[in-house]
């Protein structure tokens, strides 16, 4: 691989400015079990190559599978051709150079790629087998496992050359059930917004050892009778009142007010087509009020084991911390060079591609809301009337990441400071600068916990990055809740 | 760049019996833009390879960038060993047949335009729509050429081909905090036309004053791009044979039954090319004409191999990739639906008073069986009354039932267009007039 980055350097014509080469492996094991017996064993390779050029002060990027000398040589002249057929226009700027020249692999203490497949499935059918134990109301049980490793080599025409190896896995199940009237569901330990088949639960960057610790079987009878206990349940009532919402349920919510909206390429319009823009322009930093007080969220890709963790990004910049959000108010940006560079700062590290043949783009690292001094029985206890909620079922936010619609898989009422009835087909809704500004009590750091999912997509053409939300429970006043 | 049939008989002599392969071989070229300028190019080509074995009942998944046979077998290998561990499971179907009805797949127009287009061309385009624009808005999107060969194979003879392409402008101005947006895709490049679309752009984006929200229910006029949103993800969510046997979608046990207006007639033909056609589904049966709502009587759902049941014994040519990432049951791939006679105009005569909606934007299911959805307005939104543009509408959020919508049609637009969704490859839809109810803030 790292021969192939050099022989792509060398390829590159006189007038290249900076050029970058991405030599990518990415192995992908997926296990899945589901209700009448195992449903995938899959196993994804891919390898390729991309390269990205700057040329008269504009872009060209070209990937290709093909990793002979007439394939690389084609990709370059593909890439070259591009920069020179732009017409103008503002001159790409990537700041400071990279030059790094290092080695990474994350830790793991189990090569899941080495574990038996007899026992990943052995695992898995008893989680479903458990699950069964909710009885024929549940009609639909899936538990996956999902391995994810990626061998890469970045090289710039800076002088930077490193290889990283990253490690991934992760679990899940998920339990429907339906009585012909009515379709419920629960997930565990982390759901995700659409019906994604495998890459499901809780994820890490990590080896086999996070597995067994996420403890499938143990949790899969309560699972699949939460989903058929759904059916019963009566529907949230709509009403203006408090909302406690765990950890998990935080972790899709904060995603979507406070991590998108603070990518800077985002606040730069590159997605204007796509996903939208931002509320977080670059004139509100340091003065716009994004939540109460107590509300600071960081990204942070430098936490061990977390979904979102590496050492450096597809530039070849080093993981670090950044702060989003301090004390309420918006002071920063997720960047890459190129987008850092027109904002003036310094780059986040925080350009990733999803595999080779995309070009790098600012993504979410590990998201995370700084903890408080409560905690969840704490805020559910100084409750008199609300509702407490688990699991996103579903995500809708507008283009500019203000006006959304969240719904979670289960709900319960509170009365008093207790918590009462099950309720199902919870939804809450709000204008993100309003409701974080009536968050009034976050969990402790005894509660913090990092949300690893493998799914969120950005950009055209589609790339899927893998991060993690590290949150704790919190509550909310005068909060939009019901069914509709 | 095409797919080497020795290489695939290859690769299916390697991996042996019981092995299907899906595979495509595809160049993208891409060109996007922000603010007037472009921001990135791209050009990837690669070989997808879904290799799918089952014996005995057991099906294990494999993929691969590469037909060389050292890979190949490595990967079969692996996969026959998977196989060994694994259960029966008691109603896959050992093999694909060659398709239900025998017919051979009516193979879509290669466009040579789109074959041939290159990053000059898709310059030329941007600069044609910037240049209309003539510095009044700020434009953003992007300009794509796909060509994809695809090979459907197995071996037990199955062998089909076809070559796939798709050109596709999505142009979004934006002026004093509003936007509008038009977006064009074709099989051929040729019948793309940018010249048109920066007018298009600039006469949604009008200068009406801004009116704030008032809550109640009123009718509304769908344009044709939101209905393609709308309907794509109403097929998604009910029209599949899976979750018909199941139960678990709002028309289950409704067959034959008044499901949406009756002014309403839903067809999914991957044959027609009103849409992006395409001659066979990832298991190699060929696209047909299913007939899904016949003037608002339900008269169909889509199957693939497996579901086959539902659907009178044969598959409707609706399988999904293996290892699809929105699920595994079969999913409506080309959903048409078709127009009426009234223009937009008429439309909004009919209308009188009420919201005009160009796009939904981020329609996500709430609950999948009441075809619950919340989502919001996206680009040129605004009030009508006696028919004429009178206030502009700030993107708004929409919770709703689809199937009252969908029941509560008073008019059908004539003009279609033609779009996409990253669940389904194309879908057609005109504008539709819906009556005060299903819709309110």
């Amino acid at each position: 691989m790292k021969d192939t980055a050099e022989t792509v350097l060398g390829l590159l014509p006189r007038d290249v400015a900076y050029a970058d080469v991405r030599v990518v492996e990415r192995t992908h094991e997926l296990v899945l079990v589901e209700h009448e017996g195992p449903g995938d064993v899959m196993r994804e390779n891919s390898l390729g190559v991309g390269v990205r050029v700057v040329i008269g002060g504009q872009w060209g990027f070209a990937a290709t599978h093909r990793l002979d000398l007439k394939g690389l040589t084609a990709a370059v002249s593909e890439a070259v051709a591009q920069a020179r057929a732009a017409d103008g226009g503002a001159k790409i700027a990537l700041g400071q150079p990279v030059t790094t020249r290092a080695r990474w692999s994350s830790p793991m203490a189990v090569d899941p790629f080495t574990v038996p497949l007899s026992g990943k499935l052995d695992l898995l059918a008893a989680a479903v087998a458990e699950a069964r134990t909710a009885g024929p109301l549940l009609r639909q049980i899936e538990a996956s496992m999902d391995f994810f490793r990626d061998d890469k080599v970045f090289a710039n025409t800076e002088g930077a050359l490193i290889e990283q190896t990253i490690t991934e896995s992760g679990a899940g199940l998920m339990a429907v059930a339906s009585d012909y009237d009515d379709v419920q569901r629960r997930s565990f330990p982390q759901a995700v917004p659409r019906s994604i088949r495998g890459q499901r639960g809780q994820f890490a960057t990590a080896g086999y050892e996070h597995i067994p610790a996420l403890r499938l079987v143990e949790e899969a009878a309560r699972v699949g009778a939460d989903a058929v206990a759904l059916l019963s349940a009566p529907q949230c009532p709509d009403q203006n009142s408090t909302l406690v919402v765990t950890g998990a349920q935080l972790a899709m919510l904060l995603h979507e007010c406070a991590g998108h909206p603070m990518e800077a390429d985002r606040a730069l319009g590159s997605e204007v087509s796509l996903a939208g823009g931002t509320y977080a322009s670059p004139e509100r930093r340091g003065t716009f009020r994004f939540g109460s007080p107590i509300v600071s969220v960081h990204a942070d890709a430098t936490i061990p084991g977390a979904l979102g963790s590496y050492a450096y990004d597809d530039e070849g910049v080093a993981a670090q911390r950044t702060e989003l959000v301090k004390d309420g108010v918006f002071t920063g940006y997720l960047s890459g060079r190129e987008s850092a560079a027109t904002l003036g700062q310094e780059s986040s590290g925080a350009a990733r591609a999803d595999g080779w043949q995309r070009i790098p783009l600012v993504r979410m690292t590990n998201l995370c809301l700084e903890p408080g001094d409560s905690s969840l029985a704490e805020m559910i206890d100084g409750t008199k009337r609300g509702v407490l909620m688990d699991m996103t079922k579903s995500v809708s936010i507008d283009d500019q990441r203000l006006s959304f619609r969240l719904g979670a898989e289960a709900g319960w009422e509170i009365r008093d400071g207790k918590l009462g009835r099950l309720l199902k087909n919870c939804t809450y809704s709000g204008v993100t600068p309003r409701f974080w500004a009536d968050c009034d009590a976050l969990g402790n750091r005894d509660e913090f916990q990092v949300h690893g999912i493998p799914s969120c997509n950005k950009g055209e053409p589609l790339q899927v990055a893998h991060i993690g939300h590290g949150t704790v429970p919190a509550r909310f006043r005068s909060v939009q809740i019901g069914t509709r | 760049m095409s797919i080497d049939h020795r290489q695939v008989q290859s690769a299916l002599d390697i991996m042996g019996p019981g092995t299907h392969v899906d595979l495509s071989q595809e160049r993208t070229g891409l060109l996007r833009y922000a603010r007037s300028r472009v921001t990135a190019q791209h050009s990837e080509e690669r070989l997808r390879v879904r290799v799918r074995l089952t014996e005995g009942g057991r099906t294990a998944l494999g993929t691969l960038e590469t037909l060389e046979p050292t890979e190949v077998k490595a990967l079969c290998d692996r996969l026959r060993s998977a196989l060994a561990l694994l259960p029966a499971h008691s109603d896959e179907p050992d093999a694909s047949p060659r398709s239900a009805s025998g017919t051979d797949p009516v193979a879509p127009k290669v466009a040579a335009a789109t074959l041939g287009a290159g990053p000059a061309d898709r310059h030329a385009w941007f600069s044609a729509v910037r240049d209309g624009l003539a510095g009044t808005a700020q434009l953003g999107g992007s300009i794509r050429h796909d060509v994809i060969h695809r090979v459907v194979a197995d071996h037990s003879g199955l062998y089909r081909k076809e070559t796939l392409t798709k050109a596709s402008l999505q142009a979004v101005a934006e002026r004093d905090g509003r936007s509008s947006s038009v977006r064009l895709v074709h099989r051929d490049a040729a019948r793309i036309d940018p010249t048109d679309v920066a007018r298009r752009l600039l006469d949604d984006l009008t200068d009406l004053p801004e009116r704030t929200p008032v809550r109640g229910t009123f009718r509304v006029l769908l344009r044709p791009q939101a209905v393609v949103t709308l309907l794509a993800t109403y097929g998604y969510v009910a029209l599949g044979a899976a979750g018909y046997a199941e139960g678990r979608t709002a028309v289950a046990g409704r067959m034959g039954s008044r499901v949406t207006s009756d002014l309403l007639t839903i067809t999914d033909d991957g044959t027609d090319p009103a849409g992006l056609a395409s001659g066979f589904d990832p298991e190699g049966t060929p696209r047909r004409l299913t007939r899904l709502v016949d003037n608002g009587v339900l008269t169909g759902v889509v199957s693939d191999l497996r579901r086959a049941d539902v659907t009178g014994g044969s598959s409707t040519g609706h399988a999904v990739p293996a290892g699809w990432r929105f699920g595994a049951d079969p999913s409506p791939s080309h959903l048409l639906l078709a127009g009426g006679e009234n223009t937009e105009e008429e439309l909004a005569a009919v209308c009188g008073t009420g919201l005009v909606i160009s796009r939904l934007d981020y329609l996500r299911i709430l609950h999948p069986k009441d075809t619950l959805v919340t989502g919001t307005t996206r680009d040129a939104t605004y009030w009508i009354h006696d028919g004429e543009p009178v206030a502009w509408q700030p993107s708004v959020r929409l919770t709703f039932r689809m199937d009252e919508v969908l029941d509560t049609v008073l008019a059908v637009g004539s003009r279609r267009e033609r779009g996409e969704a990253v669940f389904m490859e194309s879908v057609v839809a005109p504008a539709l007039l819906v009556d005060a109810g299903p819709i309110s803030l």
